[in-house]
């Protein structure tokens, strides 16, 4: 049992309670800016052996990194790795930054993810938290939702198998409600955000012991 | 025959072929070695759980594999094995995801042999979204001998019924195996499988509730599916059919070649032939319990 304790991952700051290795949640929000704030929250591991990859898509690598430790997030270069497909002139030419030139190109992203998550690995982080801020690029610049679909897919089985935990950002209002239930079915749970005059509120569906009502997130 | 997961290893050279496959066997793996395409699209089957592969090969790349065995095994994971670095490699399709294991990073063969160990055992890589209790849903559909199911003329005749009874082109009762739906029962058209993936019914196995969708081209999920085109679906509606312990193992369905809606008292009878379906498949099980 207590094996099983040391595991599950744990979000300082936040009123959830931690989650067991392996779990992907998708974070939703109709205000973006929230549901973004969240999804970097969720990101910043306070384990020592933690590492972070995110897919920036929605911003470049510099923004993002910038954004992450606004949030709390440590910028060690071994621990923190960019895949950068937001299509932005912010050249970042490091190597904890890859590049993929268009959301579009789901199997270099792909690639690129599995190649930072190996180096991440490879550096002793092994507990590692996996970000994509945001989906919704990657389904708008999909002509077919199908590519998305398998890249989930391979990306939540990744997560799934190396006891990792996947934070995937995604604003409803941007697609069809039927595109956001399939998307959902990929994850664990889901975590709503609200944002109620400037105030965060959070609430979870599909993982237990976690708030269900409409629960506000401090700061 | 082995229940280990069952991989296979192309890669040109025998030597580091013959060490890549000592590694995934210690991993518990079933491994088969192959040192180019053409041999791998010979050895390629429905029973491989996961594909390891160099890109450089005699005949083709690792692309050229993925599409090969996409075209046998669509949810197959397949994992480039390679000293080539992301930014090294052509840009690949949108349906060419891969998992990716650099042979720069220490030990690569012992990492290579984790990550296809768990990727054969627990992952796919399907074009769609699974239930989270497939193997059981699996195990449930392989319960019933669809062939034998079509030579029953009840299916025959509910089908029939719904057709006549919604004004559709088709009406069908499909169970839904691995790979496609298989057809147990068609009014209307002469369909006997479709790939997974092409499929609407591998959505509507998820939920309870009836999946209705009025236009297809209106639809992002489905909007670019050619099959549907070509099948002249343009409106569904279905219910899933599951077995006594919960398992959805099929869907009974209404298409259209037009845009359609679906009122409440229609769906409401069309979840009243799935029951009846459901009901004809438990008593077929039972006969053939009593056997």
């Amino acid at each position: 049992m207590a094996q099983q304790q040391d595991d599950r991952y744990t979000f300082d700051d936040l009123p959830l309670n931690p989650v067991e290795s392996g779990t992907s949640l998708l974070v939703t929000g109709p205000g973006l800016s929230g549901a973004r704030e969240m999804g970097l929250r969720l990101l910043c591991s306070p384990d020592t052996n933690g590492g972070t990859v995110l897919v920036a898509t929605d911003s470049d690598a510099t923004t993002m990194l910038k954004d992450f430790e606004r949030h709390g997030g440590a910028l060690d270069r071994e621990r923190v790795r960019v895949i950068d497909c937001a299509q932005e002139s912010g050249d970042l030419s490091e190597d904890n930054v890859s590049t993929v030139n268009t959301p579009a190109d789901l199997t270099g992203i792909g690639i690129e993810y599995s190649g930072q998550y190996e180096s991440t690995y490879a550096s002793g982080y092994t507990r590692v938290r996996t970000g994509i801020i945001t989906l919704t690029p990657l389904l708008v610049y999909s002509d077919d939702v199908r590519a998305v679909y398998r890249f989930l897919n391979t990306i939540t089985g990744r997560i799934g198998t190396a006891d990792g935990l996947g934070i995937c950002v995604l604003d409803p209002n941007a697609h069809e409600e039927q595109v956001v239930e399939s998307v959902a079915r990929f994850f664990d749970g889901r975590v709503d955000i609200r944002a109620d005059q400037g105030d965060l509120d959070l609430r979870v569906a599909g993982l237990q012991n976690q708030p269900t009502n409409w629960t506000p997130v401090g700061t | 025959m082995s229940d280990s997961p069952t991989v296979l290893c192309v890669q040109p050279d025998a030597d580091e072929r013959a060490e890549t496959a000592d590694a995934l066997a210690d991993a518990g793996l079933a491994v088969e070695g192959v040192g180019s395409l053409d041999t791998l699209t010979a050895a390629l089957d429905r029973s491989v759980d996961c594909v390891v592969t160099a890109f450089d090969l005699p005949d083709g790349d690792g692309f050229d594999v993925v599409d090969a065995v996409r075209a046998v095994n669509p949810a197959c994971v397949v994992t480039l094995y390679t000293e080539h670095a992301p930014s090294d490699l052509p840009r690949g399709g949108p349906e060419q995801v891969v998992e990716y294991v650099p042979r720069t990073v220490p030990e690569s063969r012992e990492r290579l042999a984790d990550v296809a160990a768990m990727a054969a055992a627990e992952v796919t890589q399907a074009a769609y979204p699974v239930p989270e209790t497939e193997t059981e849903r699996l195990a449930a559909v392989q319960q019933y001998d669809v062939d034998q199911l079509a030579a029953i003329d009840a299916f025959d005749r509910l089908t029939a019924l719904m057709a006549s009874h919604f004004d559709i082109d088709v009406a069908f009762v499909g169970l839904m195996d691995e790979h496609e739906e298989r057809f147990v029962a068609c009014e209307g058209a002469n369909w006997r499988t479709l790939a997974r993936e092409d499929t609407i019914c591998t959505h509507t196995i998820l939920s309870d509730e009836t999946m209705v969708v009025e236009d297809t081209h209106e639809d992002p999920r489905f909007a670019e599916v050619d099959a549907l085109k070509q099948l002249n679906i343009r409106s569904y509606a279905g219910v899933r059919i599951t077995d006594r312990e919960g398992n959805a193992i099929g869907a009974v369905c209404c298409t259209d070649g037009e845009p359609r809606r679906y009122t409440q008292t229609e769906r409401d009878d069309l979840q009243r032939f799935a029951d009846e379906v459901e009901d004809q498949l438990l008593l077929r099980r039972r006969l053939q319990g009593d056997r």
